[in-house]
């Protein structure tokens, strides 16, 4: 009786020591091990502070990452402290706003340093990154965080200044060519903006020598990597506050525009592009051209032309090496494979649908795409609204909402309409019986 | 002499008319053989006739599903360049709220 109850106990052990050796076994192989590789947690995955070695010019590593359902690129672009432009750059096809879920993307975290002298803030207008440099060789350490730069319109000036003053908790003198330009869109902006949610200096401004031109933070956080100031450069409200603490007044600010970089590291020579902002590159094209030839005479070997006009056509923002130089050649080279993150750092958040609250719809829409797409962009506005996908019979529903009141809920619908053209429909509360 | 002759006569038309019921005989047979192969030919011809038919519905099939394969690759790379258009316009329209 003893034997026959304890039998099937040791079938089931057997099963289990054979599923282990053939678990063991598949670990073993090669192909396992490449499809088992292990993400590394993103806190290990250094974003913005890296040591600079003597002579060399390229810092960080490429990683990637898979998406999850719901991620936008705006959103992985700032929890890895990356530009929208950089993102989407690096991954040319891939929807901004409304990604395929298990698509793998590349976060370009690795950065070529500006030509120039590494002291003070540079700030490289054609890759939208600022990059502060601390220390002196051979400690000098490198701090680098996204920026949105000026329009076409009304572009950030190039050359030297420094920093004049420092303000936390900036007031928003509103320049009278921009309250002209909102008037015309029927808002009127009022002489000045206190701090606050509003605000578009966010809470945090580095006054440059310039007159009128900032360093500061934003309420937009889904600008950073756009052509959207007036001018200025703004930070993510995260760097801003970590580029204020470390810059003393006068530190100098250089502001230059390369869209085409070289550079070494570990022997080996990089080369990054992007797409030079219009009007200008071809100049820029030659310059990068005659250095790489002053390389390959200097070195006697050839280059691969045909490499170097690729990674310039594809500008993907992204450092590729294009020369071996000397010993000391690293392959390890590969990107990092990271694994998501639980929750996405400022990502907007979506309240709950509540029955007694406002709404605005707006907009009616046959594809869940299109739907899906505008009710991300809705959400990255800044201040944020609210924005859901609703389903229904024929169609999706873009509807922004919950909010408090009726004038929360206009405001809202005003906003929709001066920002993104959008007539916004008010939704009255359910009324319960 | 004249008995002979009569022999010969008689013998050549006995042969004649021997001659004659063969070639009858054979007759009924070649008539029957090309009967047959008539009919085969004309199953033959059938055949073909189906076959080319079948052919001629095949192909105009064939051509009915590309000219419908072509129509749905437009159609697609239709849908895809509105799609991409209606991004375009979308990323656009966010790009100008972004602005302060």
């Amino acid at each position: 009786m003893c034997r026959i109850a304890k039998l099937p106990l040791l079938t089931n052990g057997l099963r289990f020591v054979a599923l282990c050796t053939f678990i063991a076994s598949l670990n073993g192989c090669a192909v396992m091990k490449n499809f088992q590789e292990p993400g590394h947690p993103e806190s290990e995955i250094k974003r913005s502070t890296f040591p600079v070695a003597g002579g060399e010019d390229v810092v960080g590593r490429l990683a990637v990452i898979k998406l999850e359902e719901g991620d936008t690129l705006p959103d992985i672009a700032r929890h890895f402290g990356l530009g929208v432009n950089a993102i989407s750059a690096a991954n040319p096809g891939v929807d901004v706003w409304v990604p395929e879920a298990g698509e793998r993307i590349t976060l370009p975290l690795s950065f070529i340093l500006p030509d120039a002298p590494r002291k003070g803030i540079v700030i490289n207008q054609a890759t939208m990154r600022l990059f502060q440099f601390k220390g002196d060789s051979p400690s000098l350490v490198v701090s680098t965080y996204p920026v949105g730069v000026g329009t076409e319109e009304r572009p950030t000036p190039m050359g030297q200044t420094r920093v004049a003053r420092k303000a936390p908790r900036p007031t928003w003198h509103v320049p009278a060519s921009i309250a002209e330009d909102h008037r015309k869109k029927g808002d009127i902006l009022p002489a000045e903006v206190p701090p606050g949610p509003e605000n578009p200096l966010g809470e945090y401004a580095l006054y440059l020598s310039k007159t009128g031109y900032l360093i500061h933070g934003t309420n937009k956080p889904a600008s950073i990597g756009l052509r959207a100031t007036n001018g200025c450069m703004r930070l993510y409200p995260e760097n801003i506050s970590m580029l204020y603490k470390d810059t003393p007044v006068n530190t100098p600010v250089l502001i230059v525009n390369q869209p085409y970089l070289i550079g070494q590291r570990d022997g080996v020579l990089y080369l990054e592009a992007h797409t030079p902002f219009e009007g200008s590159g071809a100049g820029d094209l030659e310059k990068i051209d005659a250095k790489l030839r002053s390389i390959e005479k200097q070195s006697a070997r050839t280059l691969d032309w045909k490499k170097v006009k690729e990674v310039q056509a594809e500008a993907r923002g992204i450092p590729v090496p294009i020369f071996e130089m000397g010993q000391g050649y690293n392959e390890d080279v590969k990107p990092i494979k990271v694994e998501h993150p639980e929750t996405l750092y400022g990502r907007p958040a979506l309240p709950e649908l509540k029955l007694e609250a406002w709404y605005v719809l707006a907009a009616d829409v046959r594809e869940e795409i299109d739907a899906r797409r505008l009710a991300a962009i809705i959400n990255h506005q800044g201040p944020p609204i609210p924005a859901r996908v609703l389903s229904k019979n024929n169609g999706y529903r873009v509807v922004a909402g919950p909010f408090d009141g009726i004038s929360a809920a206009k405001e809202a619908a005003k906003r929709l309409k001066i920002d993104l053209d959008i007539d916004g429909i008010v939704i009255e509360p359910v009324k319960q019986i | 002499m004249k008995t002979r002759l009569l022999v010969i006569s008689m013998m050549l038309v006995l042969g004649a008319a021997l001659t004659g019921c063969a070639t009858s005989g054979d007759l009924e047979k070649v008539q029957a053989q090309q009967n047959l192969i008539n009919a085969k030919a004309e199953q033959a011809l059938q055949d073909a006739q189906a076959a080319k038919a079948a052919a001629d519905a095949a192909k105009v099939k064939a051509d009915d599903a590309t000219a419908r394969a072509d129509n749905a690759e437009k159609a697609a790379a239709e849908r895809e360049k509105i799609a991409e258009e209606k991004a375009k316009r979308a990323d656009a329209a966010f790009q100008k709220s972004m602005r302060k």
